[in-house]
């Protein structure tokens, strides 16, 4: 599978690879927020998103709701993983179009289970 | 005089670095008993703050020395401390954005939740922190592979 990683931190962008590495996946995207990811899907498709919740310029929100909005990426499977966990951030997260949610501390497996239920 | 933090917080905030240190980091921590400052380093150090606000105010600041933060840095990232340069305050910015993010989710499960900053890092030697209001404060000390780490909880308007 190939993955477009979106966060503003250059070190959970890593964590996040070093993580879809270890489990197998070797094909990864990076992008530092919303705008700079919509540009790399612009050049080509992936099969799943990943992305962080707060970030400048575009949230992650609003990133989700431009993917939704857009024909050529509208059914791409969204994986957010992010610290905002209360359960209004998940219900806000589901209405703009996620498939499933990580937790920030989050494990390989917890990573591997969420993304199986994603594409599921 | 500020109202004493309250224990339950102080043991939300202990269990939050604790899951950060294990899941993230890869490497313990264990916790020691509550102290009332952040000992002053000499050396470089580095200290990184998420402020939080709602049904509560204040702050969650990680303090450690720069060795350890590299050390820190490295296990999160995979690659050896001496390999970490640039790396460093976007790491231990986000070693903070989760501990500030686990403590803020484990609150709303029984208060209303709170909405976090983004981090703020600052790094160097020889200075301290101070706070204008009146403010309640708590520290914890942690220690990882004989290294010590500071946790602190500064809470306003209790």
């Amino acid at each position: 599978m190939k993955f477009l990683v979106v966060d503003d931190s250059s070190t959970m962008r890593r964590i996040i690879i070093n993580t879809l590495n270890k489990l197998g996946h070797k094909e990864c995207l990076e992008a530092g927020n919303g705008v700079e990811g919509l540009a790399r899907l612009s050049e080509g498709m992936v099969d799943m998103v990943i992305t962080d919740w707060n970030m400048p310029e575009m949230s992650g929100i609003d990133f989700i709701r431009a993917l939704r909005a857009s024909d050529a990426t509208k059914k791409v499977p969204i994986l957010m993983v992010t610290t905002n966990a209360a359960e209004d951030d998940i219900v806000e997260a589901m209405k703009a179009g996620v498939n499933n949610y990580v937790v920030k501390p989050f494990t390989p497996d917890t990573m591997r289970e969420k993304i199986e239920a994603a594409i599921a | 005089m500020p109202s004493p933090i309250p224990t339950q917080l102080v043991d939300t905030l202990t269990t939050s670095v604790e899951d950060v240190f294990t899941t993230m980091v890869f490497q313990p921590v264990q916790p020691g008993g509550v102290v009332g400052e952040v000992p002053r380093l000499k050396q470089t150090n580095i200290v990184a703050t998420v402020a939080f606000a709602g049904h509560r105010r204040g702050a969650v600041s990680f303090h450690s020395s720069a060795d350890c933060a590299k050390d820190i840095a490295g296990s999160m990232l995979g690659i050896t401390p001496a390999e970490i340069n640039g790396e460093l305050p976007d790491a231990i910015g986000e070693i903070a954005n989760m501990i500030a993010g686990t403590f803020r989710t484990k609150l709303a499960a029984f208060e209303p939740a709170c909405a976090i900053s983004v981090p703020t890092v600052t790094m160097g030697s020889d200075f301290a922190t101070r706070y204008v209001a009146e403010v309640s404060r708590t520290v914890i000390p942690f220690t990882m592979s004989g290294q010590t780490l500071w946790v602190e909880l500064i809470l306003t308007g209790q």
